[in-house]
Protein backbone atom coordinates (compact mmCIF):
# COMPACT_ATOMS: atom_id res chain seq x y z
CA UNK A 1 0.00 0.00 0.00
CA UNK A 2 1.54 3.48 -0.74
CA UNK A 3 1.73 6.41 1.35
CA UNK A 4 -1.41 8.10 -1.11
CA UNK A 5 -3.47 5.12 -0.44
CA UNK A 6 -3.03 5.13 3.08
CA UNK A 7 -3.55 8.43 3.79
CA UNK A 8 -7.09 7.75 1.82
CA UNK A 9 -8.00 5.24 4.03
CA UNK A 10 -7.17 6.94 6.80
CA UNK A 11 -9.66 9.64 5.73
CA UNK A 12 -12.43 7.26 5.03
CA UNK A 13 -11.94 5.37 8.34
CA UNK A 14 -11.48 7.88 10.86
CA UNK A 15 -14.82 8.86 11.41
CA UNK A 16 -16.30 5.39 11.57
CA UNK A 17 -16.58 3.18 14.80
CA UNK A 18 -14.05 2.13 16.22
CA UNK A 19 -14.71 -1.56 16.20
CA UNK A 20 -15.26 -1.83 11.68
CA UNK A 21 -12.29 0.43 11.15
CA UNK A 22 -9.48 -2.21 10.87
CA UNK A 23 -12.39 -4.61 8.56
CA UNK A 24 -13.11 -2.08 6.21
CA UNK A 25 -9.46 -0.71 6.09
CA UNK A 26 -8.42 -4.35 4.93
CA UNK A 27 -11.12 -4.26 2.31
CA UNK A 28 -10.85 -0.89 0.77
CA UNK A 29 -7.27 -1.77 0.34
CA UNK A 30 -7.84 -5.32 -0.85
CA UNK A 31 -10.29 -3.15 -3.45
CA UNK A 32 -8.01 -0.27 -5.15
CA UNK A 33 -5.32 -3.19 -5.51
CA UNK A 34 -7.53 -4.91 -7.57
CA UNK A 35 -8.66 -2.28 -9.29
CA UNK A 36 -5.21 -0.94 -10.27
CA UNK A 37 -4.17 -4.35 -10.97
CA UNK A 38 -7.05 -4.45 -13.18
CA UNK A 39 -5.94 -1.21 -14.73
CA UNK A 40 -2.48 -1.81 -15.55
CA UNK A 41 -3.62 -4.92 -17.11
CA UNK A 42 -1.22 -7.23 -18.25
CA UNK A 43 1.69 -5.25 -18.21
CA UNK A 44 4.70 -7.09 -16.11
CA UNK A 45 6.24 -3.96 -15.19
CA UNK A 46 4.41 -0.86 -15.31
CA UNK A 47 6.91 2.44 -14.72
CA UNK A 48 6.43 4.17 -11.34
CA UNK A 49 5.03 6.98 -13.00
CA UNK A 50 2.13 4.81 -14.76
CA UNK A 51 1.34 3.33 -11.75
CA UNK A 52 0.99 6.20 -9.71
CA UNK A 53 -1.12 8.12 -12.34
CA UNK A 54 -3.37 5.13 -11.95
CA UNK A 55 -3.42 5.16 -8.23
CA UNK A 56 -4.79 8.54 -8.10
CA UNK A 57 -7.21 7.82 -10.90
CA UNK A 58 -9.25 4.76 -8.53
CA UNK A 59 -9.19 6.78 -5.97
CA UNK A 60 -9.97 10.16 -7.38
CA UNK A 61 -13.24 7.28 -8.96
CA UNK A 62 -13.42 6.23 -5.20
CA UNK A 63 -14.82 9.89 -4.68
CA UNK A 64 -13.92 12.09 -1.29
CA UNK A 65 -13.50 9.58 1.40
CA UNK A 66 -15.69 11.86 3.61
CA UNK A 67 -18.85 10.54 1.48
CA UNK A 68 -17.55 7.32 1.33
CA UNK A 69 -16.75 7.20 5.01
CA UNK A 70 -20.60 8.58 5.55
CA UNK A 71 -22.12 5.55 3.40
CA UNK A 72 -19.89 3.51 5.31
CA UNK A 73 -21.53 4.82 8.76
CA UNK A 74 -25.01 4.73 7.50
CA UNK A 75 -25.77 6.97 10.75
CA UNK A 76 -28.59 9.96 10.10
CA UNK A 77 -27.12 12.97 8.28
CA UNK A 78 -29.65 15.12 9.83
CA UNK A 79 -30.13 15.92 13.34
CA UNK A 80 -33.70 15.93 13.34
CA UNK A 81 -35.38 13.26 11.15
CA UNK A 82 -38.75 12.46 10.03
CA UNK A 83 -39.39 10.57 12.73
CA UNK A 84 -39.36 13.20 14.99
CA UNK A 85 -40.13 16.25 12.68
CA UNK A 86 -44.34 16.17 13.39
CA UNK A 87 -43.24 16.54 17.12
CA UNK A 88 -40.67 19.30 16.17
CA UNK A 89 -43.22 21.04 14.71
CA UNK A 90 -46.22 20.55 16.72
CA UNK A 91 -44.32 22.08 19.73
CA UNK A 92 -42.92 24.78 18.28
CA UNK A 93 -46.26 25.63 17.17
CA UNK A 94 -47.54 25.50 20.60
CA UNK A 95 -44.65 26.02 22.45
CA UNK A 96 -43.25 29.63 20.91
CA UNK A 97 -46.54 31.80 21.12
CA UNK A 98 -47.03 30.91 24.64
CA UNK A 99 -43.55 31.60 25.59
CA UNK A 100 -43.39 34.65 23.09
CA UNK A 101 -46.88 35.80 25.06
CA UNK A 102 -46.10 35.06 28.60
CA UNK A 103 -42.02 37.20 28.19
CA UNK A 104 -44.16 39.99 26.75
CA UNK A 105 -46.85 40.31 28.54
CA UNK A 106 -44.44 39.96 32.10
CA UNK A 107 -41.77 42.48 30.71
CA UNK A 108 -44.56 45.14 30.14
CA UNK A 109 -45.69 44.14 33.53
CA UNK A 110 -42.50 44.76 35.26
CA UNK A 111 -41.56 47.74 33.94
CA UNK A 112 -44.87 49.51 34.80
CA UNK A 113 -45.03 47.94 38.45
CA UNK A 114 -41.02 48.85 38.90
CA UNK A 115 -40.88 52.23 36.89
CA UNK A 116 -42.37 54.94 38.82
CA UNK A 117 -43.29 57.20 35.68
CA UNK A 118 -43.06 54.66 33.12
CA UNK A 119 -43.22 55.32 29.19
CA UNK A 120 -45.13 52.85 26.72
CA UNK A 121 -41.51 53.19 24.46
CA UNK A 122 -39.40 52.34 27.33
CA UNK A 123 -41.37 49.04 28.28
CA UNK A 124 -41.62 48.44 24.50
CA UNK A 125 -38.18 48.09 23.77
CA UNK A 126 -36.92 45.97 26.29
CA UNK A 127 -39.75 44.01 25.86
CA UNK A 128 -39.37 42.88 22.56
CA UNK A 129 -35.71 42.07 23.17
CA UNK A 130 -36.21 40.30 26.17
CA UNK A 131 -39.01 38.24 24.17
CA UNK A 132 -37.15 37.80 21.38
CA UNK A 133 -34.28 36.14 23.06
CA UNK A 134 -36.77 33.87 25.39
CA UNK A 135 -38.49 32.76 21.75
CA UNK A 136 -34.89 31.84 20.79
CA UNK A 137 -33.74 30.59 23.87
CA UNK A 138 -37.22 28.60 23.49
CA UNK A 139 -36.60 27.52 19.63
CA UNK A 140 -33.00 26.33 20.91
CA UNK A 141 -33.67 23.82 23.83
CA UNK A 142 -36.62 22.24 21.66
CA UNK A 143 -34.64 21.72 18.98
CA UNK A 144 -31.66 20.35 20.97
CA UNK A 145 -34.18 18.57 23.09
CA UNK A 146 -35.74 16.41 19.82
CA UNK A 147 -32.72 16.09 18.05
CA UNK A 148 -31.07 14.04 21.05
CA UNK A 149 -34.26 12.40 21.53
CA UNK A 150 -34.27 11.62 17.65
CA UNK A 151 -31.45 9.46 18.17
CA UNK A 152 -32.65 7.20 21.24
CA UNK A 153 -35.83 6.60 20.89
CA UNK A 154 -37.38 4.32 18.57
CA UNK A 155 -40.87 4.61 16.75
CA UNK A 156 -42.65 3.29 19.36
CA UNK A 157 -41.22 5.58 22.19
CA UNK A 158 -42.24 8.56 20.74
CA UNK A 159 -45.66 10.60 21.80
CA UNK A 160 -48.18 10.96 19.42
CA UNK A 161 -49.16 13.68 18.38
CA UNK A 162 -51.32 15.08 15.44
CA UNK A 163 -50.41 14.05 12.02
CA UNK A 164 -48.13 10.43 13.95
CA UNK A 165 -50.17 7.54 13.57
CA UNK A 166 -48.49 4.07 15.17
CA UNK A 167 -51.63 2.26 13.01
CA UNK A 168 -52.66 2.76 9.60
CA UNK A 169 -54.61 5.91 8.93
CA UNK A 170 -58.35 5.27 8.42
CA UNK A 171 -60.72 7.94 7.24
CA UNK A 172 -62.11 8.66 10.76
CA UNK A 173 -58.38 10.03 12.16
CA UNK A 174 -59.61 13.26 9.23
CA UNK A 175 -59.05 16.04 11.70
CA UNK A 176 -62.46 17.43 10.57
CA UNK A 177 -62.11 20.54 12.54
CA UNK A 178 -63.56 23.92 11.04
CA UNK A 179 -60.19 25.31 9.73
CA UNK A 180 -61.66 28.36 7.58
CA UNK A 181 -63.86 28.82 10.64
CA UNK A 182 -60.67 28.92 13.35
CA UNK A 183 -59.09 31.10 10.67
CA UNK A 184 -61.97 33.78 10.76
CA UNK A 185 -62.83 33.87 14.38
CA UNK A 186 -58.66 34.01 14.96
CA UNK A 187 -58.86 37.37 12.32
CA UNK A 188 -62.46 38.51 13.87
CA UNK A 189 -60.71 38.55 17.36
CA UNK A 190 -57.55 40.16 16.26
CA UNK A 191 -59.58 42.88 14.25
CA UNK A 192 -61.19 43.26 17.56
CA UNK A 193 -58.68 44.31 19.56
CA UNK A 194 -57.30 46.55 16.89
CA UNK A 195 -60.17 48.23 17.07
CA UNK A 196 -60.53 48.57 20.30
CA UNK A 197 -56.56 49.96 20.01
CA UNK A 198 -58.45 52.44 17.82
CA UNK A 199 -60.82 53.99 19.79
CA UNK A 200 -58.93 54.06 22.89
CA UNK A 201 -56.79 56.58 20.68
CA UNK A 202 -58.63 60.07 21.84
CA UNK A 203 -57.74 58.66 25.42
CA UNK A 204 -54.20 57.90 25.27
CA UNK A 205 -52.08 60.42 27.29
CA UNK A 206 -48.63 62.49 24.98
CA UNK A 207 -47.03 61.09 28.05
CA UNK A 208 -46.72 57.53 27.16
CA UNK A 209 -44.77 57.85 24.06
CA UNK A 210 -42.11 60.45 25.24
CA UNK A 211 -43.52 63.68 23.76
CA UNK A 212 -45.74 64.56 26.82
CA UNK A 213 -43.29 67.65 27.46
CA UNK A 214 -44.72 68.94 23.74
CA UNK A 215 -48.68 69.75 25.45
CA UNK A 216 -48.24 68.44 28.89
CA UNK A 217 -49.47 65.49 28.84
CA UNK A 218 -52.80 66.19 26.95
CA UNK A 219 -53.80 63.76 24.22
CA UNK A 220 -52.66 63.66 20.41
CA UNK A 221 -56.01 64.53 19.18
CA UNK A 222 -57.16 68.36 19.27
CA UNK A 223 -59.19 69.31 22.46
CA UNK A 224 -61.27 71.33 20.09
CA UNK A 225 -62.26 68.91 17.32
CA UNK A 226 -65.56 69.21 16.98
CA UNK A 227 -67.58 65.85 19.73
CA UNK A 228 -69.22 64.86 16.39
CA UNK A 229 -66.27 63.59 14.51
CA UNK A 230 -65.17 62.04 17.62
CA UNK A 231 -68.76 60.43 17.89
CA UNK A 232 -68.57 59.90 14.36
CA UNK A 233 -64.92 58.27 14.49
CA UNK A 234 -66.19 55.68 17.35
CA UNK A 235 -69.98 54.80 15.35
CA UNK A 236 -67.82 54.04 12.43
CA UNK A 237 -65.28 51.40 14.47
CA UNK A 238 -68.99 50.56 16.14
CA UNK A 239 -69.92 49.21 13.28
CA UNK A 240 -66.79 47.55 12.09
CA UNK A 241 -66.20 46.03 15.70
CA UNK A 242 -70.09 44.75 15.02
CA UNK A 243 -68.63 42.92 11.78
CA UNK A 244 -66.05 41.50 13.49
CA UNK A 245 -68.04 40.04 16.36
CA UNK A 246 -70.60 38.76 13.53
CA UNK A 247 -67.15 36.79 11.79
CA UNK A 248 -66.45 35.74 14.81
CA UNK A 249 -70.08 34.58 16.18
CA UNK A 250 -71.04 32.45 12.87
CA UNK A 251 -67.10 32.15 11.97
CA UNK A 252 -68.89 32.94 8.14
CA UNK A 253 -66.65 33.19 5.63
CA UNK A 254 -69.53 34.42 2.96
CA UNK A 255 -68.63 37.48 0.98
CA UNK A 256 -71.88 39.25 2.24
CA UNK A 257 -70.26 39.96 5.25
CA UNK A 258 -66.66 40.89 3.90
CA UNK A 259 -68.49 43.24 1.46
CA UNK A 260 -70.24 44.99 3.97
CA UNK A 261 -67.10 45.08 6.27
CA UNK A 262 -65.12 46.74 2.87
CA UNK A 263 -67.87 49.39 2.49
CA UNK A 264 -67.71 50.52 6.21
CA UNK A 265 -63.42 50.46 5.84
CA UNK A 266 -64.23 52.52 2.34
CA UNK A 267 -66.78 54.82 4.13
CA UNK A 268 -64.64 55.18 7.65
CA UNK A 269 -61.66 56.50 5.18
CA UNK A 270 -63.82 59.11 3.47
CA UNK A 271 -64.68 60.52 6.60
CA UNK A 272 -61.35 60.23 8.58
CA UNK A 273 -60.19 62.13 5.08
CA UNK A 274 -62.85 64.68 5.38
CA UNK A 275 -61.85 65.29 8.95
CA UNK A 276 -58.05 65.24 8.16
CA UNK A 277 -58.34 68.09 5.44
CA UNK A 278 -60.56 70.49 7.11
CA UNK A 279 -59.59 71.12 10.10
CA UNK A 280 -56.47 70.48 12.62
CA UNK A 281 -56.77 66.78 14.07
CA UNK A 282 -54.30 66.01 15.87
CA UNK A 283 -52.95 68.64 18.80
CA UNK A 284 -51.51 71.66 17.91
CA UNK A 285 -48.91 72.00 20.54
CA UNK A 286 -47.79 68.49 18.50
CA UNK A 287 -46.57 69.83 15.79
CA UNK A 288 -45.29 73.58 14.04
CA UNK A 289 -47.92 75.37 12.08
CA UNK A 290 -46.07 74.91 9.05
CA UNK A 291 -45.86 70.68 9.24
CA UNK A 292 -48.87 70.22 10.58
CA UNK A 293 -51.14 70.44 7.11
CA UNK A 294 -48.45 68.11 5.76
CA UNK A 295 -48.65 65.71 8.75
CA UNK A 296 -52.54 65.03 8.21
CA UNK A 297 -51.90 65.11 4.57
CA UNK A 298 -49.54 61.79 5.02
CA UNK A 299 -52.10 60.27 7.80
CA UNK A 300 -54.73 60.39 4.83
CA UNK A 301 -52.49 58.84 2.52
CA UNK A 302 -51.43 55.66 4.83
CA UNK A 303 -55.10 55.68 5.93
CA UNK A 304 -55.54 54.68 2.19
CA UNK A 305 -52.28 52.37 1.32
CA UNK A 306 -54.21 50.42 4.79
CA UNK A 307 -57.58 50.32 3.34
CA UNK A 308 -56.58 49.41 -0.07
CA UNK A 309 -54.39 46.75 1.52
CA UNK A 310 -57.21 45.24 3.33
CA UNK A 311 -59.85 45.71 0.81
CA UNK A 312 -57.03 43.46 -1.44
CA UNK A 313 -55.95 40.91 0.95
CA UNK A 314 -59.63 40.44 2.32
CA UNK A 315 -61.15 39.70 -1.74
CA UNK A 316 -57.46 37.24 -2.09
CA UNK A 317 -58.53 34.90 0.92
CA UNK A 318 -62.03 34.42 -0.08
CA UNK A 319 -61.15 33.88 -3.52
CA UNK A 320 -58.98 31.35 -2.19
CA UNK A 321 -61.72 29.46 -0.02
CA UNK A 322 -63.69 29.32 -3.39
CA UNK B 1 -34.72 16.08 -23.64
CA UNK B 2 -34.32 19.94 -22.20
CA UNK B 3 -32.03 20.14 -19.25
CA UNK B 4 -34.44 20.49 -16.81
CA UNK B 5 -35.94 17.02 -18.46
CA UNK B 6 -32.19 15.30 -17.74
CA UNK B 7 -31.84 16.63 -14.60
CA UNK B 8 -35.24 14.23 -13.58
CA UNK B 9 -34.29 11.68 -15.64
CA UNK B 10 -30.84 11.17 -13.82
CA UNK B 11 -32.40 11.38 -10.62
CA UNK B 12 -35.53 9.03 -11.53
CA UNK B 13 -32.65 6.49 -12.76
CA UNK B 14 -30.60 6.61 -9.84
CA UNK B 15 -33.86 5.81 -7.70
CA UNK B 16 -34.57 2.71 -10.00
CA UNK B 17 -31.13 1.95 -9.89
CA UNK B 18 -30.87 1.54 -6.47
CA UNK B 19 -32.86 -0.56 -5.64
CA UNK B 20 -31.90 -2.73 -8.76
CA UNK B 21 -28.02 -2.96 -7.05
CA UNK B 22 -29.29 -4.62 -4.10
CA UNK B 23 -31.35 -6.99 -6.06
CA UNK B 24 -28.62 -7.37 -8.80
CA UNK B 25 -25.96 -8.44 -5.62
CA UNK B 26 -28.28 -10.73 -4.05
CA UNK B 27 -28.96 -12.58 -7.32
CA UNK B 28 -24.79 -12.46 -8.07
CA UNK B 29 -23.72 -13.47 -4.48
CA UNK B 30 -25.51 -16.78 -4.92
CA UNK B 31 -21.89 -17.96 -5.55
CA UNK B 32 -19.19 -16.37 -3.17
CA UNK B 33 -18.03 -12.91 -4.67
CA UNK B 34 -15.36 -10.74 -3.18
CA UNK B 35 -16.03 -6.71 -3.69
CA UNK B 36 -14.32 -6.09 -6.72
CA UNK B 37 -15.45 -9.51 -8.85
CA UNK B 38 -19.13 -8.38 -7.58
CA UNK B 39 -18.44 -4.97 -9.11
CA UNK B 40 -17.13 -6.52 -12.29
CA UNK B 41 -19.75 -9.23 -12.45
CA UNK B 42 -22.66 -6.20 -12.37
CA UNK B 43 -21.14 -3.87 -14.91
CA UNK B 44 -20.40 -7.12 -17.67
CA UNK B 45 -24.43 -7.84 -16.36
CA UNK B 46 -25.24 -4.24 -17.81
CA UNK B 47 -25.68 -2.41 -14.38
CA UNK B 48 -23.17 -0.73 -13.92
CA UNK B 49 -22.39 0.47 -10.19
CA UNK B 50 -20.02 2.67 -8.11
CA UNK B 51 -17.40 1.30 -5.96
CA UNK B 52 -17.87 3.54 -3.34
CA UNK B 53 -21.92 2.68 -3.55
CA UNK B 54 -21.43 -1.14 -3.32
CA UNK B 55 -19.02 -1.26 -0.79
CA UNK B 56 -21.44 -0.17 1.94
CA UNK B 57 -24.07 -1.26 0.44
CA UNK B 58 -22.62 -5.02 1.01
CA UNK B 59 -21.99 -3.84 4.49
CA UNK B 60 -25.70 -3.32 5.05
CA UNK B 61 -26.57 -6.56 3.08
CA UNK B 62 -24.12 -8.00 5.14
CA UNK B 63 -25.67 -6.44 8.80
CA UNK B 64 -29.18 -7.43 8.03
CA UNK B 65 -28.25 -10.69 7.37
CA UNK B 66 -28.89 -11.17 3.87
CA UNK B 67 -25.46 -11.63 3.01
CA UNK B 68 -22.61 -13.33 4.85
CA UNK B 69 -18.91 -12.24 4.66
CA UNK B 70 -15.66 -14.41 5.02
CA UNK B 71 -12.57 -13.21 4.73
CA UNK B 72 -10.07 -15.41 2.93
CA UNK B 73 -6.26 -15.28 3.68
CA UNK B 74 -5.13 -17.82 1.55
CA UNK B 75 -4.58 -15.96 -1.05
CA UNK B 76 -2.14 -13.92 -2.06
CA UNK B 77 -4.39 -10.23 -1.29
CA UNK B 78 -6.77 -11.25 1.33
CA UNK B 79 -10.34 -10.68 0.39
CA UNK B 80 -13.72 -10.20 1.96
CA UNK B 81 -16.20 -12.74 0.12
CA UNK B 82 -19.60 -12.46 0.18
CA UNK B 83 -22.57 -15.00 -0.10
CA UNK B 84 -26.37 -14.97 0.02
CA UNK B 85 -27.45 -16.88 3.19
CA UNK B 86 -30.75 -18.53 3.65
CA UNK B 87 -33.10 -15.44 4.37
CA UNK B 88 -31.22 -13.50 1.33
CA UNK B 89 -32.50 -16.30 -1.30
CA UNK B 90 -35.98 -16.16 -0.11
CA UNK B 91 -35.50 -12.12 -0.24
CA UNK B 92 -33.93 -12.47 -3.51
CA UNK B 93 -36.33 -14.73 -5.24
CA UNK B 94 -39.54 -12.51 -3.81
CA UNK B 95 -37.90 -9.73 -5.55
CA UNK B 96 -37.35 -11.46 -8.56
CA UNK B 97 -41.08 -12.71 -8.49
CA UNK B 98 -42.12 -8.63 -7.80
CA UNK B 99 -39.54 -7.84 -10.66
CA UNK B 100 -41.36 -10.16 -12.96
CA UNK B 101 -44.60 -9.11 -12.20
CA UNK B 102 -43.63 -5.40 -12.51
CA UNK B 103 -42.25 -6.04 -15.84
CA UNK B 104 -45.51 -7.53 -17.39
CA UNK B 105 -47.59 -4.68 -15.68
CA UNK B 106 -45.06 -2.29 -17.38
CA UNK B 107 -44.94 -3.97 -20.36
CA UNK B 108 -48.88 -4.02 -20.60
CA UNK B 109 -49.41 -0.63 -18.97
CA UNK B 110 -46.91 0.13 -21.92
CA UNK B 111 -48.37 -1.61 -24.48
CA UNK B 112 -52.02 0.17 -23.55
CA UNK B 113 -50.79 3.50 -23.82
CA UNK B 114 -48.92 3.49 -27.12
CA UNK B 115 -51.23 4.88 -29.54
Amino acid sequence: MTVLTGIYIDNVIRHLPEGSRSDIAAEITATISDMIDDRLGEDPQPSPEHTAAVEREVLEELGDPAVLSREYSNSPQHFIGPKSYPLFLWTLRWILPIVGLIALLDNIVVTFATTPQAHLGEAIGPAIGNTVTALLTAFAVITILIGLGDRRVDDDALPRVPGRQKVPWTIDDLDRRDIRGRQTRAEAALGLVFILALAAIPFIPTTLLYVGHLNRGGTFINPDLGTGWLVGYWAFLALLAAVEIVRFVTASTRPTVAIIGGIIDVAMAVFLTAAMLTQPVFHPELTSASGAEVQQVITVIAIWIIVVWDQVSTWRVIRGWR
Amino acid sequence: MDEDAEKALATHEQELRRGTVVFASLVACRRPQYGYSLLTTLTEAGIPTEANTLYPLLRRLEKQGLLSAVWNTEQARPRKYYTVTDSGAEVAAALHTHWLDLDSSITKLWKDGTP
